[in-house]
């Protein structure tokens, strides 16, 4: 690679102005505070970057097959409660891993038949569901928040050779789903889907299905997300995940996804969950006011997308 | 030349290290017709979108109306009298007709409202001017005819006061009755002081309407002369760089003997088209033709089970008769669709994945990223697609690129039936004869075609058997031997 194709890639990818933005905050905050770089905080940056990282996975393959998911919040929460009723009521943890991520998939999977079934905007599907997600959690739990501590926890709170295990997963989703999505059938259906769905349907893809696949996926990964902070709290709140999807939208935009679909890569999502992470870390070490910090993440989606489309404008004509 | 109304000079253009334009000279002046012709991707588009102010010029100078003029963009170049019309319509079709007219100049008093009842006055008048009184100029844009959303884009061009107008392949979706009333629209504007420049790849038409015909290739001028010096045979050898006819080609025989892949009977749909009978053999080649409407695409798409079939019996060998177009594909049918941009590539992807596409859907879930690099390169070379490499997003290629990466699609997927809509549509002359010579010689490997084409001369060039339609009905299906031109048109206008 020359100087040029390089400074052509940064030019063009927006993963790696986002790139450039993380090192530049790393890089800030490792002098700015003292106590950045110890293993405790920065395995709270990694918590913290693992649920926002694991939920925009599932989202970003929603937004590149062109729709969007804004139930992901909700079910984060219905799937806490109901993880840690399940465990509770059968005594069996095993079971709330599985209620918790089985109900999120059950979401998604009924917010994909209602978009293409019934030609529902994926928009007004999902903000439906929203509603009716987190209502179904403060019902059954009567709005109160659960215990929820057994070992199924554990992946929450716990820690394998120092390294929290939800990072782990993390690392371990962010594989899969970047094979899925660059080396299967299905996963390059999803990106012709997006890019443009009437030419895909006639050149023989399954659109309808490609369009379920994506929000069962986003579903159940949402629902693991609702596992994972509950676990990480020992404390399952119907309220967990309020707003949730407004950071996980982001981060999937930050990390170069079009919002009109085709078009994004699975590691430059991670890189958008992780600045946004980092930046909430941010604001805690250096002591500035939690308000701040959401106008400055509102501020650096902003920033890094008009970049990019500054970019692309005079890429594209 | 001092009566010019635009003069370029040196016109130079690129895009990355792509060079699209070598200084390109052009002149035309009030009240004249001049047709630019050339392949697809001899850089027309890019030239006349730098006179319209869409694209800036790298080098070159523009003079406009005696002064040398830099139009920043389609606005500025919009208010000198300058108006391209773009081959897809930019008609806003859920606005009425009369607010496309005079849209961004709804020529409100102080008050901002708008007058409707003084707009559709004004609408009317512009709408008789070009001999389209007939257009209710309150209807919604969108429930218009594509001719008719033409002639509206004509008149909105009048409303603005053009002085220059570039027509883009106006007639690619007309019917021919239809491009004889646009021809005498564009008559009756050069007899008032209009000058036009008209892109299109119909010869007939060039020599029907243009008084001059501007030839580029390779970016560069190759041909400008008065149309009375022009032949037929001389612009295709200037556009192509050699001589091409369809009488080139022979037709495939197929025995009687050969076995039948498709039987449909007495098939329709609910109400655009049927019934139609017709047994497709193994090699056979069938044309099927009418006018624009007469239930072409919708034929195709009743025997891909894209359209849902309301009456009729459609048999294959293997039992198979797909629902949708993803069985359609699995059993070995594949689908050229009509309208590249809008049902054909996927444009941000890449051109191998867009050719890899349609085969994948009947592979194994692990895909073979090598293979379809390979596979690519295979049919690049074979059609000749001319491109960057197979990385390469598919909407940066020209139109008739695109159509072979299309095209490749489908035979990548080795189909036993291949359904081709208009292959040949905004393609130019030496794109259209590499189709239907690779075409033949897959028929001749016994592979079925069943083609759709509006060019009269192509279906005759090409098919084995001809199926006519004329408004949804099946009015003709013969044996393609002694069918002349006049046959074929006969039974297009019959009324069923």
């Amino acid at each position: 690679m020359t100087a040029a194709t390089v400074i052509r890639f940064v030019r063009t990818r927006r993963e790696a102005t986002v790139l450039a933005m993380l090192i530049l905050v790393f890089l800030g905050l490792t002098f700015a505070s003292e106590f950045f770089l110890t293993g405790r905080n920065l395995s709270n940056v990694a918590r913290q970057i693992s649920v926002v990282g694991i939920v925009a996975l599932g989202q970003a393959l929603v937004i590149i097959a062109g729709g969007i998911d804004l139930s992901v919040g909700s079910v984060i929460g219905l799937s806490a409660v109901t993880g840690a009723i399940v465990s509770a009521t059968t005594g069996m943890p095993s079971l709330g891993i599985v209620g918790a991520i089985g109900i999120g998939m059950a979401i998604g999977f009924t917010n994909g038949v209602l978009i293409t079934k019934l030609r529902i905007n994926p928009f007004i599907t999902t903000l439906g569901t929203l509603s009716i997600a987190r209502g179904a959690a403060l019902l059954i739990t009567n709005g109160n928040p659960q215990r929820f501590d057994n070992w199924a926890a554990f992946l929450g709170y716990g820690k394998i050779g120092g390294l929290p295990v939800q990072f782990i997963l993390l690392v371990a989703l962010t594989i899969l789903v970047w094979l899925f999505a660059t080396r299967t059938r299905w996963g390059r259906n999803v990106y012709a889907v997006g890019d443009n769905a009437r030419a895909a349907r006639l050149a023989g893809i399954d659109v309808a299905k490609t369009r379920i696949l994506v929000f069962t996926v986003s579903g159940s990964l949402a629902g693991l997300g609702g596992l994972l902070l509950g676990g990480m709290l020992t404390n399952a709140n119907p309220n967990l995940g309020l707003g949730y999807e407004l950071d996980v939208i982001a981060a999937v935009i930050l990390g170069g996804v079009a919002l009109a679909g085709g078009r994004g890569s699975i590691g430059g999502v991670v890189i958008g969950a992780a600045l946004i992470g980092l930046l909430r870390n941010a604001f805690v070490l250096l002591n500035v006011s939690g308000y701040w910090q959401t106008i400055t993440i509102g501020l650096v989606v902003i920033l890094a997308v008009g970049a990019d489309s500054l970019n692309r404008r005079t890429e594209e004509d | 030349m001092t009566d010019c109304l635009l003069s370029a000079r040196g016109i130079a253009k690129s895009f990355d290290q792509n060079r699209v334009l070598h200084g390109v000279d052009f002149d035309i002046s009030a009240g004249q017709v001049v047709a630019l012709l050339g392949e697809n991707g001899a850089g027309k588009s890019t030239f006349v979108n730098i006179l319209s102010g869409a694209l800036p010029r790298d080098a070159g100078t523009i003079v406009w109306n005696g002064a040398e003029t830099v139009f920043r963009d389609t606005r500025s170049a919009l208010d000198a009298g300058i108006i391209h019309i773009h081959q897809e319509l930019s008609l806003i079709s859920s606005l009425s007709v009369m607010e496309n007219l005079f849209i961004g100049d709804y020529r409100t008093g102080r008050s901002g409202v708008i007058d409707r009842k003084s707009l559709a006055a004004k609408a009317r008048e512009l709408l008789a001017r070009v001999g389209a009184a007939h257009i209710d100029p309150r209807v919604e844009a969108g429930s218009l005819s594509t001719a008719e959303q033409q002639i509206v884009e004509i008149a909105k061009a009048l409303a603005r006061n053009a002085r220059l107008l570039i027509l883009d392949e106006p007639t690619a979706s007309l019917t021919p009755h239809e491009a004889e009333a646009l021809f005498a629209i564009v008559r009756d504007l050069r007899a008032h002081g209009v000058a036009i420049i008209f892109i299109s790849h119909r010869f007939d038409e060039v020599f029907a309407i243009s008084d001059r015909v501007v030839v580029l290739r390779d970016g560069r001028v190759v041909g400008d002369r008065p149309v009375s010096q022009t032949t037929r045979a001389g612009i295709i050898a200037d556009m192509t760089g050699r001589a091409f006819t369809f009488d080139a080609l022979d037709k495939p025989a197929i025995s009687a003997g050969a076995p039948v892949r498709l039987k449909a009977e007495a098939i329709a749909d609910k109400g655009r088209v049927g019934p139609i009978s017709f047994a497709l053999r193994k090699g056979e080649i069938l044309g099927i033709f009418g006018l624009v409407g007469a239930g072409r695409t919708e034929l195709l798409e009743l025997l891909c089970g894209i359209r849902p079939l309301a009456a009729g019996r459609i048999t294959r060998p293997d039992g198979i008769v797909p629902v949708n177009s993803t069985q359609a594909w699995q059993s070995g049918l594949a689908l050229l669709p009509e309208g590249r941009k809008t049902n054909g590539i996927l444009p941000s992807l890449s051109l191998a994945e867009n050719v890899a596409v349609a085969r994948r859907q009947k592979q194994g879930a692990i895909l073979d990223l090598g293979g379809e690099k390979s596979l690519f390169a295979r049919f690049r070379d074979s059609l000749g697609i001319v491109s960057e490499g197979p990385q390469q997003p598919v909407r940066r290629l020209s139109g008739g690129n695109q159509q072979k990466v299309i095209f490749a699609r489908c035979l990548a997927s080795e189909p036993e039936i291949l359904f081709l809509d208009e292959p040949t549509h905004g393609v130019d002359v030496r794109t259209k004869a590499d189709i239907y010579r690779q075409v033949q010689d897959l028929a001749k490997k016994g592979m079925s075609v069943i083609f759709v084409s509006s060019e009269l001369p192509e279906v005759l060039a090409l098919a084995s058997t001809v199926m006519v339609l004329s408004r949804g009905r099946q009015t003709m299906l013969a044996a393609n031997d002694r069918l002349t031109e006049n046959d074929v048109l006969t039974a297009a206008f019959a009324q069923a």
